[in-house]
C-alpha cells in the first residue's frame, strides 16, 4: 500500500539524500555501457560503485537503496551516482545524487515518481558513481510488473490510487494474451483528451486529465478487450482545507477546539482526513471539533491542528489565553420555591464558583416569553416578580462569565412550575338599553386577570338619594338586567368574586335620562379584513377616553366594547366574531367624570356580501307604452351590503338589453318607457359597493290599447250573458214557484156528494181519461181529485230517478237531483190562500211544471211539444209518491173515511 | 357469554400453508433485491462494461425436467443457503472497507438480508415437510465467490455487485417455483 510505503520513506528521511531533479528537458541516451567505464586510476579500474541495491515499487514510485563499495572510503571528497531509468528501452529519467565524504559508507537511498505505474511495465534502473574523471559500471535494477502474472483477464494498474483533482495520471490494462484492447476509460469522465498508447504488445496506457472527484466511493477505470472485461478504482479528490480554528474550554480540565471544515475531499474511503490536535490523534470521526485534556491555566497558549490525508497537510493554529475563552456548561437541576418565588440551580464545576457569572433567564408564560437577566459570583439563584398569579410558567436558563465573556451556555432544561393564586383583577364594566332595561355587562375576566376560579360576580346599584341594593350572578354569566327608574342618576358596580377573595369593583354610573341615540349623528363607515378603521374628532368632555360599542344592527345583540385612551382618537376595531354581510351598528361615547355620553353612531358592514338574488317582489303595471316595475322596500334584513340604488334591465326577444337606473337606495318603481307591444322580460338588481345583486325577474306581455278596449267590451259583453243566462237557469229552476207566485192555483170548493167520494175510489187515471172531456169547470177540480187519490207526497222528490212516460209504458229514466230546498220551500208554507187558477194553464206533473203539455178546454187533444199524442184510452200511469211536493201543502181536500 | 360451537376459521391467511408464506416471501425479495441492485449499481455509478460480464456466484447442480419436486426444492434451497452466505460476507466487507452508513441502501440492503434468511427457513421447512434430507444449517465452504478475487477496491465492488445480483436471480427463481407449488397444492387440496 502506499500508505505503507509513505510511512517508510519517511523513517528513511535520516538517511536519505534528496537529489530528486526532475528532468525537464529531453533526456538522450548516454550511449554507456556497462564495459564502458572510465577511470583515472593507476590502476584503470574504478570500484568505488553501488552495492547491496534493492529496488522497491509501489504503484507509480520507485524507491532504490543502495550502499558504497567499501573501496570508496578512500574517497574524501563529493561522490557522485548517476541513475537512469529506462522503460522499454527508452530512458525516461536521468538524474545524479551526491555522496559528500561524510555520507560515504552509509545507506542512501533514492525515490522516484514514474509516470507510468510500475506494475504497467518493467523499469529498467542503472545506477553508477562517478568521481572526477572515473566512472564505475553500471549497475542493473529491473523492476518486474505484476502484469507479467498471466492473469486470464486484463489488468488495470494502479489500483486504489489517491489523486488530485485537476492532475494528470496514467492508467495502463495488461490484456491477457491473444486478447485485444476494445476500450480503456474512466467511468464519469467524458473527456475527450484521453490518450490510449501501446506501450507493447499487451500493455496499454491511458492518460487523462482528472478533472471530477470521485462521487463514489471511487471512480472505475475500466478496460474492456473482445473477449472480457475488469477495472480498477482510483480515489480522485482534494487535500484538506480546514480553516479558522478556535479553541475554548468549559472546565479549565480540558481544550475544546473548533474550527471550520473545508470542501468535501472526496477520499473518505481513499484517504480520509486525519486530524491531530497538539501532537495527539483526534478521535470519534469528527471532522469540525476534537478535545484535548489539559490544565487550563491564565495566559498565552498556542493551539495546533493538523489536517492531513494523501493529497496534502493543513497546520491551523490558535493563539488565546483559554480563561477568556470559557463556554460554561448549562445550569444542572433547576428548581423553583413557590414561597419566595425563587429560582434555583447547580454547578457541576467547582470552578464556577469563584466566577463572576451572568445568567440569562427566559420566562415563557404559554404564548409569550421574557428574558431577565442576573448576574453575580458563582451566581445560582434568581428571585421572580411581577408574575401572573395563579399561572404556569416555563423557564429555562443560560449563563456565562461576566468578564471576558467568550459565548452562553446551551439552555439548561426547563423547569415549570405554578405561581399562588389572587383575587381577580377589576372587570370591565359597560352597559346596555334593552327595551325599557338597562343591561349591565361585563368581560368575562381572562385566566390571566382570574387569578383563579371565578364563583359568582356581585353587582351593587345605587340611587343617588336611595338605599344601596345588591345582586349576585353566578359565574360564567356575565350580564344582569336592571329595572331602573330614568328619572334619577344610579352608579353601578360589579366585583368578580373567587376563593381567594374579591376583585375590586368596577362602577359605570347610569345617567338620568337614557334616551339613547337622540341627536347624534348617525353615519356610515367601511369594515376592512382588518377590521373597522375608526377615527373621531377630540372630545373635550371625555377626561376618561372613549368606549366605542358595537352590535349587530338587526338581529339579538351581546355587546362588545373596546376602551380607549383620552389621548386616542382613532382605533382599529377587530373581533373574531364579525361576520361578512352584516351591518354593525357602532357608538362612541366620552367616558366622563358622571355617566358615558353617547358622541358618534356608526354603521357598516365588516365586509360587504353581494345580497342573494330574488331579493324583490316585482309588480308591473302598464302605462301607455310605458311599464311601471315596483317592488316592497328590501327589508334590512335582506340587505347584506348597503343599496346605493337600482337598476332596471329589460329586453324583448328582439331588442337588445336596456336598462334605467337610480340612485335613489329608498326607490321603489323604475319606469320603462317607450317600449313596443310584446313580451318583455324586467329584471331588478340592487346597486351595491360589491356589484349589482338580488337580481329579481318578471315577465310583461304589452297590448296595443285598441286590443285593451276591445277586450273590454269583450268582458262586458260576456258578463252580461253569463248574467242572463244565470237569471234563465234560475227562473227555470225556480219557475214553479215563480208560477205559484204569479199565478197562484184556484182553491176547490169543498165536495160532499157521493160523486166525488167515489170518484176518489177510481182510478185515478180513469178520471185523467175523463177530465180531457170535461168542461173547464170540471177541468178545474181534478187537479184535486188528483190528489186526493195519493199517499202524502214526501218532502223530497227521488234522488236518484223519475219516471216518465213513453208509449211503452213506464221506464226508469234518470235525472238530475233536485235540490229540496231551493223547489220545495217557497212552496210549502204558503202565507195565503192559493188563488184562482188561470183558464190555460200548463199542468203540473211529477211536481214539476211540465212544459211539454197544454191543456186546452176548447181542444180535446192533448200534444206534446215533441209530437207526442198521448191516446185518451190509454191508462194513465201511476203518478210517483214524490210528485207534487207543493200541491199537498196547500190542497188540503176534506177526507172521506174509508170504508 | 354464548356457549354455542364456535364455526371454524374459514382457510384462509389465519391458516396460511408453508409453500402459500414461502411464496410470498420470495415475491416480496425479488421486488425488493432488484431495487436493491439497481440502488447499489446508481450509487457506484457501475459500467454495463463489467457488468454484462459478471459470472455466476452461486453453485448448484444444473436445473433438469427429471427432477421431483423435493428435488426441487432441495436446489432452490441449497441456492438460497448459499445466497445468504454471499450476502452476510458481502455486507460485513462492504462495511468494513468501505464504512457503514444509514442511509436508503443501507437499509434496503439489512431488508434483504433478513427477508433472504427468513425465504431460508421457510423453503426448509418445505424441504423437511418433502421427506428429503435435513438441510444444512449453513452451506459447504466454498472458496470461489465467497471472497472477492483480489483486493483491490474496484473488485470489491463488482463482487458486491455480483452478489446481489445472485440474490435477485435467486429471488425471482424462487417467486416462480414456489407460486408453481403453492398453485399446484391449491388445486390438489380442492381436489
Amino acid at each position: 500500500m502506499y500508505t505503507y510505503f509513505n510511512d517508510i520513506y519517511l523513517n528513511l528521511l535520516p538517511v536519505y539524500i534528496v537529489f530528486g531533479v526532475f528532468m525537464e528537458e529531453e533526456i538522450t541516451e548516454s550511449g554507456d555501457s556497462l564495459q564502458s567505464s572510465s577511470c583515472c586510476f593507476p590502476s584503470g579500474v574504478f570500484h568505488c560503485g553501488p552495492e547491496n541495491i534493492t529496488v522497491t515499487t509501489s504503484g507509480y514510485i520507485i524507491l532504490l537503496t543502495w550502499q558504497d563499495d567499501p573501496s570508496c572510503k578512500s574517497v574524501h571528497d563529493v561522490l557522485t551516482y548517476e541513475l537512469e531509468v529506462l522503460i522499454a528501452d527508452k530512458l525516461v529519467h536521468y538524474e545524479e545524487v551526491a555522496v559528500t565524504s561524510t555520507q560515504i559508507g552509509s545507506t542512501h537511498s533514492w525515490n522516484w515518481s514514474s509516470h507510468l505505474a510500475t506494475e504497467c511495465a518493467s523499469h529498467m534502473l542503472k545506477l553508477r558513481s562517478r568521481f572526477a574523471n572515473c566512472t564505475s559500471q553500471w549497475k542493473l535494477e529491473q523492476t518486474v510488473p505484476a502484469a507479467h502474472n498471466h492473469s486470464d483477464l486484463p489488468e488495470v494498474y494502479p489500483r486504489d490510487e489517491v489523486f488530485q483533482v485537476g492532475s494528470r495520471a496514467t492508467f495502463c490494462c495488461v490484456v491477457p494474451m491473444g486478447e485485444v484492447l476494445d476500450k480503456l476509460y474512466l467511468v464519469g469522465h467524458s473527456s475527450p483528451k484521453w490518450n490510449v498508447s501501446e506501450i507493447n504488445s499487451y500493455t496499454y496506457a491511458l492518460t487523462v486529465d482528472l478533472n471530477k472527484a470521485s462521487m463514489t466511493s471511487c471512480t472505475d477505470i475500466i478496460c474492456k478487450t473482445n473477449t472480457s472485461d475488469n477495472g480498477a478504482c482510483a480515489y480522485i479528490g482534494y487535500p484538506p482545507a480546514d480553516r479558522d480554528l478556535i479553541c475554548e474550554t468549559r472546565d479549565f480540565q480540558s481544550v475544546d477546539c473548533m474550527w471550520t471544515a473545508g470542501r468535501n475531499t472526496h477520499l473518505a474511503i481513499g484517504s480520509p482526513t486525519t486530524y491531530q490536535l497538539l501532537e495527539s490523534q483526534c478521535a470519534g470521526g469528527s471532522n469540525d471539533r476534537c478535545s484535548h485534556k489539559m490544565q487550563v491555566v491564565s495566559g498565552e497558549w498556542n493551539g495546533t491542528l493538523i489536517a492531513k490525508n494523501q493529497l496534502g497537510t493543513v497546520v491551523l493554529t490558535d493563539r488565546v489565553d483559554l480563561t477568556k475563552r470559557v463556554r460554561m456548561f448549562a445550569p444542572q437541576n433547576v428548581t423553583f420555591n413557590s414561597s419566595n418565588v425563587r429560582l434555583q440551580w447547580e454547578w457541576t464545576t467547582q470552578m464556577y464558583k469563584d466566577l463572576d457569572i451572568t445568567c440569562q433567564l427566559n420566562i415563557i408564560d404559554g404564548e409569550r416569553h421574557a428574558e431577565r437577566q442576573c448576574v453575580g459570583v458563582g451566581l445560582n439563584f434568581a428571585v421572580l416578580n411581577e408574575l401572573i398569579p395563579n399561572w404556569t410558567y416555563t423557564v429555562i436558563i443560560r449563563c456565562g462569565t461576566t468578564q471576558h465573556f467568550w459565548k452562553w451556555s446551551e439552555w439548561s432544561s426547563s423547569v415549570e412550575f405554578h405561581t399562588m393564586g389572587d383575587v381577580p383583577d377589576p372587570l370591565d364594566v359597560w352597559t346596555q338599553v334593552k327595551d325599557s332595561q338597562t343591561i349591565i355587562t361585563w368581560k368575562v375576566p381572562l385566566p390571566t386577570q382570574s387569578h383563579g376560579d371565578i364563583i359568582d360576580y356581585e353587582i351593587t346599584w345605587t340611587p343617588t338619594s336611595k338605599q344601596q341594593k345588591q345582586a349576585r350572578v353566578i359565574h360564567p354569566k356575565h350580564s344582569f338586567a336592571l329595572s331602573l327608574d330614568s328619572r334619577q342618576d344610579y352608579v353601578v358596580s360589579v366585583g368578580a368574586r373567587n376563593k381567594y377573595g374579591s376583585s375590586s369593583p368596577s362602577t359605570i354610573t347610569i345617567p338620568i335620562l337614557n334616551t339613547g341615540s337622540g341627536g347624534v349623528k348617525l353615519s356610515r363607515t367601511q369594515g376592512s379584513n382588518s377590521g373597522f378603521n375608526l377615527s373621531w374628532s377630540a372630545s373635550q368632555t371625555a377626561t376618561g377616553g372613549y368606549i366605542i360599542d358595537w352590535c349587530p344592527t338587526i338581529g339579538p345583540c351581546t355587546v362588545d366594547w373596546l376602551k380607549v385612551p383620552p389621548n386616542e382618537t382613532n382605533i382599529n376595531i377587530f373581533s373574531k366574531d364579525f361576520k361578512d354581510g352584516v351591518r354593525y351598528l357602532l357608538s362612541l361615547h366620552a367616558c366622563t367624570h358622571r355617566a358615558p355620553v353617547l358622541l358618534e353612531r356608526m354603521e357598516g358592514y365588516f365586509k360587504e356580501k353581494l345580497i342573494q338574488d330574488h331579493l324583490f317582489t316585482l309588480k308591473w303595471k302598464q302605462k301607455n307604452m310605458d311599464v311601471e316595475v315596483s317592488w316592497d322596500p328590501v327589508a334590512l334584513e335582506e340587505q347584506s351590503a348597503f343599496i346605493q340604488g337600482y337598476i332596471l334591465y329589460y329586453w324583448d326577444n328582439i331588442s337588445r338589453v336596456m336598462n334605467v337606473s337610480t340612485d335613489n337606495s329608498h326607490a321603489t318603481s323604475l319606469i320603462a318607457k317607450n317600449l313596443q307591444i310584446g313580451s318583455y322580460t324586467f329584471t331588478v338588481k340592487a346597486n351595491t359597493a360589491v356589484g349589482q345583486c338580488g337580481a329579481t325577474s318578471i315577465t310583461a306581455t304589452l297590448n296595443s290599447l285598441t286590443d285593451n278596449f276591445i277586450k273590454a267590451i269583450g268582458i262586458t259583453l260576456a258578463t252580461i250573458f253569463v248574467l242572463l243566462c244565470l237569471i234563465v237557469i234560475l227562473c227555470y229552476r225556480n219557475w214553479e214557484c215563480i208560477k205559484l207566485k204569479v199565478y197562484p192555483p184556484i182553491p176547490m170548493p169543498v165536495l160532499k156528494d157521493k160523486w166525488s167520494t167515489s170518484l176518489t175510489k177510481q182510478s185515478f187515471h180513469s178520471v185523467f181519461v175523463e177530465m180531457s172531456h170535461h168542461t173547464e169547470e170540471e177541468f178545474m177540480a181534478i187537479p184535486e181529485l188528483h190528489s186526493k187519490s195519493e199517499a202524502p207526497v214526501p218532502d223530497f222528490v227521488d234522488q236518484g230517478n223519475v219516471s216518465s212516460q213513453t208509449t211503452n209504458g213506464y221506464h226508469k229514466m234518470p235525472v238530475e237531483k233536485l235540490p229540496t230546498s231551493s223547489t220545495a220551500i217557497p212552496c210549502q208554507t204558503p202565507l195565503l190562500p192559493p188563488p184562482s187558477p188561470p183558464l190555460s194553464s200548463s199542468l203540473v206533473k211529477d211536481g214539476h211544471l211540465n212544459h211539454s203539455f197544454t191543456l186546452n178546454s176548447t181542444d180535446t187533444s192533448v200534444e206534446g211539444s215533441n209530437g207526442y199524442q198521448p191516446q185518451k184510452q190509454r191508462e194513465q200511469p201511476e203518478v210517483p209518491e214524490n210528485s207534487l211536493p207543493c200541491v199537498l201543502t196547500y190542497i188540503l181536500l176534506p177526507q172521506v173515511p174509508s170504508e | 357469554m354464548s356457549g354455542g360451537a364456535r364455526r371454524p376459521h374459514r382457510r384462509g391467511r389465519m391458516a396460511e400453508r408453508p409453500e402459500a408464506r414461502a411464496a410470498s416471501l420470495a415475491e416480496l425479495l425479488s421486488l425488493e433485491s432488484a431495487k436493491l441492485l439497481e440502488l447499489y449499481r446508481k450509487r457506484e455509478n457501475l459500467s454495463g462494461d463489467v457488468l454484462a460480464g459478471a459470472g455466476r456466484l452461486v453453485s448448484v447442480p444444473p436445473p433438469s425436467a427429471q427432477l421431483g419436486a423435493a428435488d426441487k426444492l432441495r436446489r432452490l434451497h441449497a441456492a438460497l443457503l448459499q445466497c445468504r452466505s454471499l450476502t452476510e460476507g458481502a455486507v460485513a466487507k462492504e462495511d468494513d472497507e468501505m464504512g457503514g452508513g444509514t442511509g436508503e441502501y443501507e437499509t434496503l440492503r439489512k431488508t434483504v438480508k433478513e427477508r433472504l434468511s427468513s425465504l431460508v427457513n421457510t423453503v426448509g421447512e418445505l424441504v423437511k415437510a418433502a421427506g428429503g434430507p435435513t438441510p444444512a444449517l449453513t452451506p459447504p465452504a466454498s472458496g470461489r465467490g465467497s471472497e472477492p478475487d483480489d483486493p483491490s477496491l474496484f473488485a470489491l465492488k463488482l463482487w458486491l455487485f455480483r452478489v446481489f445480483a445472485e440474490v435477485d436471480f435467486w429471488a425471482r427463481t424462487a417467486a416462480g417455483a414456489l407460486r408453481t407449488l403453492r398453485n399446484a397444492r391449491s388445486r390438489g387440496a380442492r381436489r
